[in-house]
């Protein structure tokens, strides 16, 4: 019996930025567009949904006059990252 | 079952697409990979202007201490960080929100600041051994010595930078500059010419930035 997947994670793009995260410290949302190559709305979107679950932590401010929105990764989001990670390998370690 | 579709324990989230184990693996390997090419790359362009100034200034301070047989012409190596400074940091303001910080790119700059404080506090050194009444044999030593001491600590800050990055080029680059600046000071001494030693280092900084950001544009 393998463990049920995450299913906020088992998405394209939610994997992407939480892969992207895992690995820096804070990424501007700008460069997570550029990163997944993602449309904005559909990010804000899926963005909005790492958030609400408490995976990622979203902080809306300004460099200069520009409006910034800079994501982070949680706790809870990397442990969640890590569990998901584990869950592929024992399926992929099945497939052998 | 590792090419069999996974599901989650949801079937109507937005933007779901099922994948394989081998597919959500692929675009975590080719996200963290892509962030890593983004630093690399980044790098790349601080390497090409830092090189450049380094070429710059060193012809400009050869150029002038031949010409006038004036060595104090070496203290215009103090200005080169106020204007490579100001332009790093132009730089990096034009790349906001394109760029993401992480441990390789923080520790990637702390081998150059560290690289950067050593030498300048070797030239500080070095400017005081000229003072009258500070000719110890120790300060003196290192005044001779002081582009022989610079050029391998560049060499080295270099090739760690490559490990650090992960990346060929760049260590080959630091070995080149450090054991090649070497063999030069070894034939040519500490004369004017030895200035052509940061020539040699600034170009090899500069192509091997070239380099870089060709591998990951």
């Amino acid at each position: 019996m393998f463990p049920k997947l995450d299913p906020l994670l088992h998405s394209e793009l939610r994997l992407a930025v939480m892969s992207i995260l895992a690995g820096v410290d804070e990424a501007d949302f700008t460069y997570l567009k550029k990163q997944t190559g993602s449309t904005s709305g559909n990010l804000s979107v899926q963005i909005d949904k790492l958030m609400n679950a408490g995976y990622i932590a979203v902080e809306k401010g300004f460099r200069g006059k520009m409006p910034r929105t800079v994501c982070r990764i949680t706790e809870k989001g990397l442990e969640a990252f890590g569990k998901y990670v584990e869950s592929l390998k024992e399926y992929l370690s099945a497939g052998k | 079952m590792a090419g069999t579709r996974i599901e989650s324990s949801s079937r109507n989230m937005e933007n779901h697409k099922e994948m394989t184990a081998q597919e959500s693996l692929k675009i975590i390997a080719e996200t963290l990979d892509g962030s890593r090419r983004e630093i690399v790359r980044s790098t790349g362009k601080y390497f090409i202007v830092w090189g450049l100034l380094l070429t710059a200034f060193s012809v400009l301070i050869f150029i002038l201490w031949k010409t006038s047989g004036k060595s104090a012409w070496n203290n215009l190596w103090f200005a080169m960080p106020l204007a490579g400074y100001p332009l790093s940091a132009w730089l990096k303001s034009r790349e906001s929100g394109q760029h993401a910080e992480n441990f390789i790119s923080r520790t990637n700059g702390d081998i150059w600041k560290s690289f950067f404080i050593i030498a300048c506090s070797a030239a500080a050194f070095s400017v005081l051994a000229a003072l009258p009444g500070k000719n110890g044999i120790a300060s003196l030593t290192l005044l001779a010595n002081l582009t022989a001491l610079i050029i391998v600590l560049f060499g080295l800050a270099e090739t760690v930078s490559g490990f650090v990055l992960k990346n060929l080029s760049i260590k080959i680059a630091g070995w080149i500059t450090g054991i090649g600046g070497l063999a030069i000071y070894h034939f040519i001494g500490p004369v004017e010419e030895q200035m052509l030693i940061f020539t040699f280092a600034g170009v090899v900084l500069a192509a091997t930035g070239l380099i870089v950001k060709h591998q990951y544009r």
